[in-house]
C-alpha cells in the first residue's frame, strides 16, 4: 500500500524545520510538501531534509496546494493520502491510528477529529453549517485526513480545482460522491492553533461565512446519502 | 435630437469595435456581442417607431420602459456570463498551475537521474 503525506505550505519553514525530522522518524510512508508560494525557505528547509517539495509558481490557497499534492498522488499511483498542517498541529505519532482505520477499507475517508481545539465562536459557526449542509460530521474544518483512491480521483477532479477550503465543500463534493467518511479522535496541539488563515480577521470570517452558506445552500439535495 | 444622438453613439460605438477587433484586443465572441449591440443602437435610433410597435404589441402602454427592462435584462444576462467565464478562466488557471509544478518536479528529478549517470563510480 503505497501512502503519500501531503503537507501544504505557506511561509512555514521554521515549523517544517521542526516537524520534518519527527515526521520522518515516525512513518514510513513518502513526504509531500506543496509550497503555496512562500517567501521565506520553505522549499530549501524541505529539499536540505531530502525530501520533495512542489513548489507552486502562483498562490492558490491552502486547498490549492493541497489539491496538487492530491493530483500529484493520482500521477504517481498512490493508494492513500495523509493530509496535514504544517505548523505542527497534527502531531505525527498520531498518522499510525488514521492509517491502521483506512487499511481497513470500510471507509473512503478517515478524518482525524479533535472538536476540543475550536473556540466557542467556530463552533456556533460549525453548527450552523452542519445544520444547513445536513452533514453529520463532527469536525468540518480537519485538515488531519486520509483518503483513499475514489476519494483520490473525486478531489483531483477539475470540480474540486474551485473550491477555496478544505472543509465543507470538499466533504459535501465527497458526499455526492457516495464515499463513506467516518472520523476517528485524534489528540491536536492545541497550543500551535495560533493563526488559522480562515479565522485571522473580521472580514475574512464574513467572505469565508458567506461563501460557504452560498455553498451549502447550493448543494442542497445534490447527495445521496449518508 | 436625442435620436440623432443615440445614432452618434450606436455609430461611435461600433467603429470602435471594428477597430478594437482589428488591432486584436478584442477577442471573438466578445466582439461578436459588442458589434450587435451597436447595431442596434443605430437601428432603434434611426427608426424609433419600432419600440412603440412592440411594445403596443406586447401590451405596454409606455414604450420606453420596452426597452430600459430589455436593455437591464441584457446587461445581467451578460454579466452573469462574465462571471462564468472568469470561474472557468480561474479554474483553468488553478489546474495550469498545480500542473506546473508537478511537471517541474518530474523534471528536476529526471535531471538529477541523468547527472547521476554521468558520475563515474
Amino acid at each position: 500500500m503505497k501512502t503519500l503525506i501531503v503537507i501544504p505550505a505557506f511561509n512555514e519553514a521554521d515549523n517544517l524545520a521542526q516537524l520534518l525530522p519527527q515526521l520522518c522518524a515516525a512513518v514510513t510512508a513518502d513526504i509531500l510538501v506543496v509550497d503555496d508560494f512562500s517567501s521565506d525557505g520553505t522549499v530549501e528547509t524541505v529539499r536540505n531534509q531530502g525530501l520533495t517539495c512542489l513548489r507552486l509558481p502562483l498562490q492558490l490557497g491552502a486547498w490549492g496546494a493541497t489539491q496538487t499534492g492530491i493530483r500529484y498522488a493520482k500521477r504517481h499511483d498512490y493508494d492513500f493520502v495523509l493530509t496535514m498542517d504544517a505548523d505542527g498541529q497534527h502531531v505525527p505519532h498520531e498518522i499510525a491510528g488514521l492509517l491502521k482505520a483506512a487499511n481497513n477499507h470500510q471507509y473512503d475517508v478517515i478524518i482525524g477529529t479533535c472538536p476540543q481545539r475550536v473556540s466557542r465562536l467556530k463552533k456556533i459557526a460549525w453548527r450552523f453549517f452542519k445544520i444547513i449542509s445536513q452533514i453529520r460530521i463532527e469536525d468540518l474544518t480537519s485538515g488531519f485526513r486520509v483518503y483513499n483512491k475514489k476519494a483520490i480521483d473525486v478531489l483531483a477532479d477539475k470540480t474540486a480545482s474551485l473550491l477555496d477550503y478544505q472543509d465543507v465543500g470538499v466533504l459535501l463534493l465527497l458526499l455526492r460522491a457516495d464515499l463513506k467518511i467516518t472520523e476517528i479522535p485524534v489528540k491536536m496541539d492545541i497550543r500551535k492553533d495560533g493563526k488559522s488563515r480562515v479565522f485571522s480577521s473580521w472580514l475574512v470570517v464574513f467572505k469565508y461565512m458567506l461563501q460557504t452558506t452560498t455553498l451549502c445552500i447550493a448543494n442542497i439535495g445534490a447527495k445521496k446519502s449518508q | 435630437m436625442t435620436t440623432l444622438t443615440i445614432f452618434i453613439i450606436g455609430a461611435v460605438l461600433s467603429v470602435s469595435i471594428l477597430y478594437l477587433v482589428r488591432k486584436g484586443k478584442l477577442h471573438g465572441p466578445y466582439a461578436t456581442w459588442w458589434l450587435m449591440v451597436a447595431v442596434f443602437a443605430i437601428v432603434l435610433s434611426s427608426f424609433p417607431k419600432i419600440i412603440d410597435w412592440v411594445a403596443i404589441k406586447v401590451g405596454i402602454t409606455y414604450p420606453p420602459t420596452l426597452l430600459l427592462v430589455v436593455s437591464v435584462s441584457f446587461i445581467l444576462i451578460r454579466m452573469l456570463t462574465m462571471d462564468l467565464a472568469l470561474s472557468r478562466k480561474e479554474q483553468k488557471i488553478r489546474r495550469l498551475t498545480q500542473r506546473l509544478a508537478i511537471l517541474e518536479n518530474d523534471l528536476n528529478k529526471s535531471d538529477s537521474v541523468h547527472t547521476d549517470h554521468n558520475v563515474p563510480d
